[in-house]
């Protein structure tokens, strides 16, 4: 008798408290407009992905605060794909299933974008997925599928710029050898050989996992001294890079080293340490808040959101935190144009004709061929100096 | 140019790694020696010494030689309770269930390793400087030496340890003639114990060691691991001089490997190494006194 009612009390009180969760009470004359979020919250990227996390809830606070969307607040129902192919799979066609949910946001990797791109392509629900895209999915023309980071087109270009500025005439590519970081090698080959950049892809490649590069390096140290390389591009992301630079450093190869927006942020200087200084790379606006033009249109952006999230986590703006804000500001903006009759296909269409937004990378501008909304030009250089980041500019290359 | 040029290079490079594998490997000798229990968790003790290093110098704000020390210490008090908590419970089970029961463990000290100090990887300051010693045309870091220098005084102390003690002659006698060590009146378990607390320690001097030159992550153990453990089976699985000689022949030959074929292939190297190994000699380069050599 006694389990029974103690049974009974703690299921009112997971209902109620339930209940409480999902509607707050200052909002409760509207239902909300709820958000499928698909992250790897456990796994290698954990910590960088809790700062999506956290970022998108002081946003979608701040949005409830305003008011919501119309009157309708923003809910965001969390799930954690640790990392793995198939629960992110399992919990994008959860989101589609749900009939509630109106668009998903992540996953965060690229190894697990192309599956999620199925479902949301398959089921009719968009997916803002939070990594560049790259060539193989950008082939598939998928009408439901948006991503909102830099991607590789944009990047390579942004180098060539940074390779035609400081005068490098040969460069040697030490690709990765996963999928973005190769397309990243080719369209800086290609876009490179159209500038009068002589550009050398490098057969060595690095995995991710690698945590020494002194075996590929020895074996090109003769061909940077016998070719006379001005420069190394390591197109490569994560713990790859600061390695590559520590080993290059090591071995006596004293070339200037160009890196991918990849190796704008902190922990990779402090993995590098020394080695990092002088690094040279394109890289998204939030890396750099105080020290954007003063005429950037997106600086009071970063620098509010910056402030907000070192009050709130004690931890400044970076590219990833400024991706997560701008992925909920594109769903409000969105939102806000569907009038107030949201559905899945109003919203996706509304996200498509997104034109002119301006968030923490830049100004975004979605269209029927183009699901990737940045622009070279939102894009900033960057060197690594006295352990900080610092923006360089170049007369004629921005 | 030719592949012969740069071998040298490969070389050196191959020696540092090669020691870290020994050291490895020792562990799992160690262990191995005292209880025929593989420990497969000898590669999480190597991420724990960086990763407590590195959490005690950074947040902790400890001066470096204390923050190493400190870090050992630790690592030894959880080989102590890896041998209470999950070995010694199960200790009249097989030694599948002992080696499943160690794999376990080992999930559960990098997961909780991931959880507590997070899951970016983490580099260590350097002992003495970047600045790369020239050599008559190899390039040396000076972490190199200290890894190379303090793998020899380990192994000067884990000498005198089984050669010279008591201690380490009645660890010695459990692992060859249980029973007698029993009537002798040596506590085997006592001495798994022992065995386990020597090696994380050495564990987790290697990954002092080491995260100086290559990172540290909460998931880097398990490679760790299991290189450390196919230099002991290449060299002769139970021979302390064993796990040495095929630490340093697996680091240089997986090094070397680079200079002929590309260096996706890099890690597959020692996997194959260690089939072929199995195939054709499998007690080792110096003879394993564990396999009977008649069988084969």
């Amino acid at each position: 008798m006694k389990g029974k009612k103690a049974i009974i009390l703690w299921i009112s009180f997971l209902i109620l408290s339930s209940i409480s969760w999902a509607t707050p009470a200052y909002l409760a004359e509207k239902s909300p407009y709820k958000i499928g979020v698909n992250l790897e919250l456990t796994g290698p990227w954990a910590e960088v992905t809790k700062t999506v996390k956290r970022t998108m809830v002081m946003e979608v606070e701040k949005i409830n605060a305003m008011g919501g969307v119309d009157g309708h607040p923003l809910d965001l129902v969390i799930e954690d794909n640790g990392f793995d192919l198939g629960r992110a799979a399992a919990n994008m066609t959860k989101f589609a299933r749900n009939k509630e949910i109106v668009a998903v946001v992540g996953p965060f990797e690229d190894n697990l974008q192309a599956t999620t791109r199925a479902i949301a392509e398959r089921e009719g629900i968009t997916d803002i997925i939070i990594c560049p895209s790259n060539p193989m999915v950008r082939g598939l023309k998928q009408r439901w599928s948006f991503n909102i980071a830099q991607n590789d087109i944009i990047v390579s270009q942004k180098l060539v710029d940074l390779c035609l500025a400081r005068g490098y005439k040969k460069v040697l590519v030490f690709p990765g050898n996963w999928p973005l970081a190769l397309s990243l090698a080719e369209y800086f080959k290609r876009f490179g050989e159209e500038k009068g950049i002589e550009v050398i892809i490098s057969k060595e490649t690095h995995k991710p996992t690698d945590i020494d590069m002194t075996p590929q390096l020895i074996k090109l140290k003769p061909v940077i001294e016998s070719e006379k390389v001005d420069a190394l591009y390591a197109s490569t992301g994560g713990p790859p890079g600061p390695i590559i630079c520590k080993n290059m450093r090591t071995l006596g190869i004293k070339i200037p080293i160009i890196g991918t927006h990849a190796f704008g942020f902190n922990f990779i200087i402090a993995l590098g340490g020394e080695a990092m200084e002088g690094v040279e790379f394109g890289a998204g606006k939030p890396v750099v808040p105080y020290q954007l033009d003063k005429d950037d249109p997106v600086r009071p952006i970063v620098i509010d959101f910056d402030k907000r999230m070192r009050e709130r986590y004690g931890m400044g703006a970076d590219q990833i935190a400024g991706h997560a804000h701008d992925t909920i500001w594109l769903i409000y903006d969105a939102l806000k144009r569907c009038h107030g009759k949201v559905t899945r296909a109003k919203f996706r269409d509304a996200l498509e004709n997104t034109k002119g937004l301006k968030s923490c990378h830049g100004i975004y501008n979605y269209s029927p061929t183009d699901h990737d909304g940045l622009a070279k030009r939102d894009m900033v250089f960057i060197r690594i100096q006295g352990q900080r980041f610092m923006r360089i500019k170049f007369p004629g290359f921005e | 140019m030719t592949p012969w040029a740069y071998i040298p290079q490969l070389i050196s490079a191959g020696i540092t790694i090669g020691a870290i594998y020994a050291l490895v490997g020792l562990g799992f000798v160690t262990i191995a020696r005292a209880s025929q229990i593989i420990n497969f968790a000898q590669g999480e003790f190597v991420m724990l010494g960086g990763v407590i290093t590195f959490f005690l110098l950074k947040r902790g704000g400890l001066p470096y030689p204390l923050a190493a020390l400190v870090a050992v210490i630790s690592v030894v008090i959880i080989g102590f309770l890896l041998h209470i908590l999950v070995v010694y419970p199960l200790r009249k089970a097989s030694i599948p269930i002992l080696l499943m029961a160690t794999l376990g463990a080992s999930i559960f000290l990098s997961s909780t390793s991931g959880l507590t100090f997070g899951t970016l990887p983490k580099a260590l300051p350097p002992f003495s400087g970047n600045q790369s010693l020239q050599i008559g045309g190899i390039f040396i870091v000076p972490q190199s030496l200290w890894v190379l220098g303090a793998t020899f005084l380990l192994l000067v102390f884990l000498y005198l340890l089984s050669h010279r003690t008591l201690l380490g002659k009645a660890m010695e006698a459990s692992s060859t003639d249980p029973l007698g060590a029993d009537l002798l009146g040596i506590s085997r378990n006592l001495m798994v114990f022992l065995a386990f607390g020597v090696s994380a320690g050495m564990g987790a001097i290697a990954g002092i060691l080491i995260t100086p030159i290559f990172y540290t992550s909460y998931n880097a153990g398990t490679m760790l691991g299991l290189k450390g453990f196919i230099a002991a089976v290449l060299g002769g699985w139970g021979k302390n001089s064993g796990a040495i000689l095929g630490g340093f022949v697996l680091g240089a030959v997986e090094s070397l490997s680079v200079a002929f074929i590309p260096s996706g292939y890099k890690d597959a190297v020692a996997f194959v190494i260690l089939l072929l190994i199995l195939y054709f000699r499998p007690k080792g380069i110096l003879g394993s006194p564990y396999i009977d050599s008649r069988r084969w």
